[in-house]
């Protein structure tokens, strides 16, 4: 009997071993885990979270213009092989390259970009902010973009903008600024009350767009997978296809990774990066990427409101502690308002002057009115490490009296407490849109309109109620300043300013660890995106 | 006697339907007084009031609540499960994907689980006390307490990165991920549709362990309450008198003690696969493994109701039908219901 039961064992694992035993991905294809839970849709003009930005902006759609890989303040040429201001600086227009075509071969002109971006205006959904900061709108927008011929797309703005910010803000690496086939697009066009959607149930599963890859597959929860356009006007991409698989847990990635059956690993936790570390087969790369977290204070709390409260509450964080305990390949330590590598950031060490101080904190906080302290609920989500640092922050605030409860939710709960207003002190992060001051200044300095009924959602300043007209005077003023060197000065002084007065305690700057076999060459990962193209084996 | 049957199937059906509907009703107002607003799913936390209003709309949630459920259980008996919010796909097309997923592991769990653990049940009972019965006791007891995520955790770094007997997490290595065809989305059955053996095996190498752990809870469960129905037959007094009446030991316990435990055995048995087939989300989750529990609960999480709504309708038939399908069996273990 015993012997009959481990001769069957033993045969089935002769047979599951010899069933294709083989640990290696394939030559022509990278493949790649990810957690591609938040991924909702690959229409480039409903794209508002990590994942889909990642897949399709540069890798399945291109721009027309793209951020230097090395240096995000310069602009390089992508589908347009120029661009000129008018004097009056109220006109900006592309020149397109002539070799430009969508996956199946046909030709896109400029008449395809501006129906592209204009649809992205006239959708209405988050990416169109990009454009409608500009003063781009749903009523003028086929004024305002125009192609008068096939290589040529012309901008009207309202107002002088300087160049250099509106190509790093609308037109690099940015969802608005691709080309989808417009004759596909009104092929599939779907009418729902009258309106119709653009192509947008069409383009959700895959894009026809100007681009190095196109979607073959998107499994939900399981697989996406691209592969290479043939007639791609750029440089050819080396691999044939990209394969994103679904694996939700860090140590499953881990696995794969070490055992080679995934070349690429991007949703490691601090303890599984650290492992990997001394495997000579694995390189990680860490990329400073323009995200940062913070504590937002709520100012309609009479407490919180007083700006001393606010400024002790700077003191409680152990800014250099945490770089070595929490942060190592997830942030690195930041206390200003623009993620440093940003036009107009405060340096390295300008951008972080608190060091963690309970004497001084103590102090500000009986200068406050509030020597024995208080009590504040802290809400935060699920992001791997935001609970040790509110336990961090929670236990030195408990040196000088303020007790913060701490309550963990589900992200899509802690963002409506955060858009509701309805919090106390909320420990949360932010991607910033474009690596320029401008806009974090826009987001987390200026509040137009701090009243409830305002529902400034989007703003996260209006978030909790504080408003400063001079910083929003200023802050205007630097947005129409032509001089580079001025308007980086006018956004040190607000971002000097916000760093004691503001209702935000910032944190950390996020870092993007990616864990690359090394058997991948010349993988570009840059902080506006990461090249699939670029890979090879 | 016809009519009378007539009956009794309509009054069956009316009241599947009317606890289906229950189950819907109180999901979708429990769902819907959850903090959880689903346009944040779709617009994230940077879009404005605007795209908020304008999605809040387009998915009818401006509608008061009943009028929403109405809307929604129309359209449901049109076929049309809308959208699942949280991954942008048709609901029904989602599910066509990850059910076969997991009642596949599913399967392969319950055979593992039965076929194990009925064999070591009847064993502990007849040699209640000795080795083999505690020897039973504690593996059943590590089953139930072990959590899964630690127990296929060290099963993939021990028999997938060590040994390398078993396919890592994921239902088919990447090199076979476009080699067959999909007929029934089991991985396993189109790859022998398909005639392709190598894509087979690979199959069976993925779904071995994820399989085998929880096919270990369930076995835990089924032997330990194969164990207590047999020790209860085995003290009636038939047994007794089977005994003198000549039968060896073992035709007593084969013909009369474990014929009579059938039919609970049966009753234990689809409870333990609907269980299973209801998902593991924890399971699912270590292996990557695209199946249902991991659907609902990433639904669950984003407050989707229209992907809560159609799961909890899944879940809710496959109770029923396999309560159904005991009743069936029932009929053929049980000569009395003849």
């Amino acid at each position: 009997m015993a012997r009959a039961i481990s001769a069957a064992v033993a045969s089935i694992v002769v047979l599951l071993s010899a069933g294709g035993a083989r640990a290696e991905t394939p030559r022509d294809a990278l493949v790649m885990a990810w957690n591609l839970d938040a991924l909702i849709t690959f229409d480039p003009a409903q794209i508002g979270e990590v994942n889909g930005a990642d897949i399709i902006v540069g890798n399945v759609c291109s721009t027309l213009v793209q951020y230097d890989p090395k240096d995000t303040s310069k602009i390089l040429p992508g589908m347009a092989e120029s661009w000129s201001s008018s004097p009056d600086g109220l006109t900006l227009t592309f020149k397109l390259r002539s070799d430009l075509k969508f996956p199946d071969g046909t030709p896109a002109t400029a008449e395809d970009a501006a129906w592209s971006m204009q649809r992205a205006v006239l959708l209405g959904y988050f990416s169109s902010s990009n454009l409608t900061q500009w003063g781009f709108n749903k009523e003028q927008i086929t004024d305002q973009i125009q192609a008068p011929d096939a290589t040529t797309l012309v901008l009207k703005l309202s107002k002088p903008y300087p160049a250099p910010l509106l190509l790093s803000a609308a037109f690099a690496n940015n969802s608005v600024a691709v080309i989808l086939s417009k004759a596909v697009g009104l092929k599939n066009e779907k009418v729902v009350d009258g309106k119709s959607d653009l192509g947008n149930a069409f383009f959700k599963t895959g894009p026809v767009c100007v681009g190095p890859y196109h979607v073959t597959r998107w499994n939900a929860n399981d697989v996406v997978t691209l592969e290479r356009n043939e007639i791609y006007f750029g440089p050819k991409p080396n691999l044939k296809r990209i394969i994103i698989r679904h694996v939700p847990e860090s140590s499953a990635e881990r696995l794969l990774l070490e055992k080679g059956d995934v070349d690429v690993a991007r949703l490691l936790n601090t303890d599984d990066l650290k492992a990997l570390e001394s495997n000579k087969d694995i390189h990680i790369e860490q990329t400073l990427i323009h995200g940062l977290s913070y504590l937002a204070l709520n100012t309609n709390d009479p407490i919180l409101g007083n700006a001393k409260v606010r400024e002790a509450m700077r003191y409680l964080i152990d800014y250099d502690g945490l770089k070595d305990t929490i942060l190592p390949y997830k942030g690195v330590p930041r206390a200003d308002l623009v993620p440093e590598g940003a036009f107009g950031a405060l340096d390295r060490k300008e951008g972080q002057p608190f060091s963690l101080d309970l004497v001084k904190a103590k102090q500000l906080l009986t200068e406050a009115g509030y020597p024995d302290g208080f009590s504040k609920k802290m809400i935060l989500g699920a992001n791997d490490i935001a609970p040790a640092i509110a336990q961090h922050i929670a236990t030195n605030a408990a040196k000088v009296g303020i007790k913060l409860e701490l309550e963990q939710m589900a992200d899509a709960n802690l963002f409506t407490r955060g858009r509701n207003r309805d919090f106390e002190v909320q420990l949360v992060g932010w991607y910033s849109g474009y690596p320029d001051a401008d806009a974090m200044v826009n987001r987390f300095a200026v509040d137009p309109d701090p009243r409830p009924e305002a529902k400034l959602v989007a703003v996260p300043v209006w978030r909790t109620g504080w408003q400063n007209t001079d910083i929003n005077a200023k802050a205007e003023a630097a947005r129409l300043e032509q001089d580079p060197e001025k308007r980086a000065e006018m956004y040190r002084e607000i971002q000097t300013f916000m760093m004691h007065n503001g209702p935000m305690v910032f944190i950390y700057q996020f870092v993007r660890p990616i864990a690359v076999r090394t058997s991948v060459k010349g993988f570009v990962i840059a902080p506006f995106g990461v090249n699939y193209g670029s890979a090879s084996k | 006697m016809r009519l009378s049957v007539l009956k009794a199937l309509a009054r069956q059906a009316g009241s599947v339907a009317t606890t289906l509907l229950g189950l819907l009703a109180l999901t979708f107002f429990m769902g819907r007084m959850l903090p959880t607003d689903p346009v944040l799913a779709i617009v994230g936390d940077q879009a404005d009031q605007a795209t908020h209003d304008m999605v809040y709309h387009q998915l009818g949630l401006d509608k008061p609540l009943y009028m929403q459920f109405f809307l929604y259980i129309r359209s449901m008996l049109s076929g049309d499960f809308g959208n699942a919010l949280f991954t942008g796909h048709r609901v029904a097309d989602d599910l066509m994907k990850v059910f076969p997923a997991t009642v596949e592991l599913a399967t392969f769990a319950i055979i593992i689980g039965v076929g194990v653990g009925v064999p070591l049940g009847v064993l502990a009972a007849v040699y209640r006390g000795s080795i083999i019965d505690h020897v039973a006791r504690v593996v059943g007891l590590l089953g139930y307490s072990t959590p899964s995520f630690w127990l296929g955790l060290m099963g993939l770094i021990l028999f997938y990165a060590t040994l390398g007997w078993v396919g890592g997490p994921g239902r088919l290595d990447v090199a076979y991920m476009d080699s067959i065809d999909t007929h029934t989305g089991f991985t396993t059955i189109d790859a022998l549709l398909d005639g392709d053996m190598d894509v087979f095996w690979n199959a069976v190498r993925h779904i071995v362990l994820p399989a085998s752990i929880l096919g270990y809870t369930s076995m835990a469960y089924i032997s330990r309450m194969t164990r207590s129905f047999m020790l209860e037959q085995m003290a009636q007094e038939y047994m007794v008198a089977a005994r003198v009446k000549g039968l060896s030991g073992w035709a007593v316990i084969r013909r009369h003690a474990f014929r009579n435990i059938l039919v609970q055995l049966v009753t234990v048995i689809a409870l333990a696969y609907a269980f299973l087939l209801e998902g593991a989300v924890l399971t699912e989750t270590v292996f990557a493994w695209p199946g249902f529990g991991h659907y609902l609960v990433s639904g669950l999480l984003a407050g989707d109701m229209n992907a809560v709504l159609a799961c909890v309708l899944l879940v809710g038939i496959i109770f029923i039908g396999l309560n159904l399908l005991t009743d069936v069996l029932y009929r053929l273990l049980d000569p009395r219901t003849r």
